[in-house]
């Protein structure tokens, strides 16, 4: 009985040929997870900021707890 | 200012500051792209009973490994370029303000309407109050309207620093017998922290810059009040 001849060639290459796709598949959902996890809710983070910003009650109430030293609050 | 075990940027008080943030966000992004790829294929080579592990004189690789690089600098530069000409914009000030900088402090002169100039040194930690933050604090802040343009002309009387005030996205060398010019505008009123950031002598560390954005009608009362001191 004899047996079959074992592959010799091509290893590398068939090694390459299963990874590589993982690995650029792997790098992209990174790159995707990194978007969609902290890129788009920073940019809407801010864009949510500024919409509900009243300016005048935020310099009012850092101006009460005494923040600024151009303005004092009302009682001083 | 920045919080203790923070890794990231301080929150952006100027549209130039989150534009900025976005672009980082964006490089970053591109940097872990990179990074996993790599990683991933260094651990592959590494796990593998095969011996024989270097590929010799493949086109299509080539090809590939020169073209993928080549579109992703072109995905960072376009973005970079759009920041750097945002930057340079005609941007109509305001108001101009000379930040001069000291071994060891930062002086400051509005001379736009009248000749208003004062020294800003740090407080000392053993003078500060509860509640002000340590190595930060200046006896006299730079003071600015919200919401408008800003000129900072930067220089230095001695040897070189470096005006910097990151939640606003402004650094500028100060050169000894040199004008450097910034601009900015505070989207939001408040308080923002910066430090010397050039090496400048034994008290670099400790000649911090504090500018504080207020509305309009509260700057021109302090600037009306300071100079009412600087003529007493």
């Amino acid at each position: 009985m004899s047996l079959a001849k074992p592959v010799m060639r091509g290893l590398l290459g068939k090694r390459l040929r299963f990874h590589l796709p993982i690995a650029f598949a792997l790098s992209l959902v990174a790159a995707i997870g990194f978007k969609y996890g902290v890129t788009e809710p920073r940019k809407q983070a801010y864009a949510d900021f500024y919409k509900q910003y009243d300016a005048v009650k935020e310099f009012t109430a850092m101006k009460e707890a005494g923040v600024f030293e151009s303005v004092r609050p009302s009682g001083e | 200012m920045a919080h203790p075990s923070q890794l990231g940027f301080q929150d952006a008080a100027s549209p130039v500051m989150e534009e900025l943030l976005h672009f980082h966000d964006h490089a970053l992004m591109i940097v872990f792209l990179i990074s996993t790829l790599v990683l991933y294929i260094i651990v592959a080579m590494v796990t593998t009973k095969l011996t024989n592990k270097y590929i010799l004189d493949s086109q299509e690789i080539e090809i590939i490994w020169t073209v993928l690089p080549a579109v992703i600098l072109i995905l960072i530069a376009l973005p970079s370029l759009r920041i750097l000409y945002l930057m340079d914009e005609i941007n109509d000030p305001h108001l101009t303000i000379k930040a001069m900088g000291h071994q060891w402090y930062w002086s400051y002169e509005y001379t736009d309407y009248e000749d208003l100039g004062f020294d800003s040194y740090m407080i000392p930690t053993q003078d500060l109050t509860p509640g002000q933050f340590r190595l930060l604090e200046a006896d006299h802040r730079m003071v600015i309207p919200v919401e408008s343009p800003i000129r900072v002309l930067v220089s230095a009387e001695d040897v070189l620093h470096s005006w910097a005030v990151p939640a606003l996205g402004v650094k500028m060398d100060a050169v000894p017998g040199r004008l450097n010019q910034t601009a900015f505008i505070a989207s939001r009123p408040g308080v923002f922290y910066g430090q010397c950031s050039e090496i400048c002598g034994a008290n670099h560390s400790f000649m911090p810059i504090v500018v504080e954005a207020v509305p309009l009608e509260h700057f021109e009362n302090w600037s009306s009040l300071m100079l009412e001191d600087a003529s007493l």
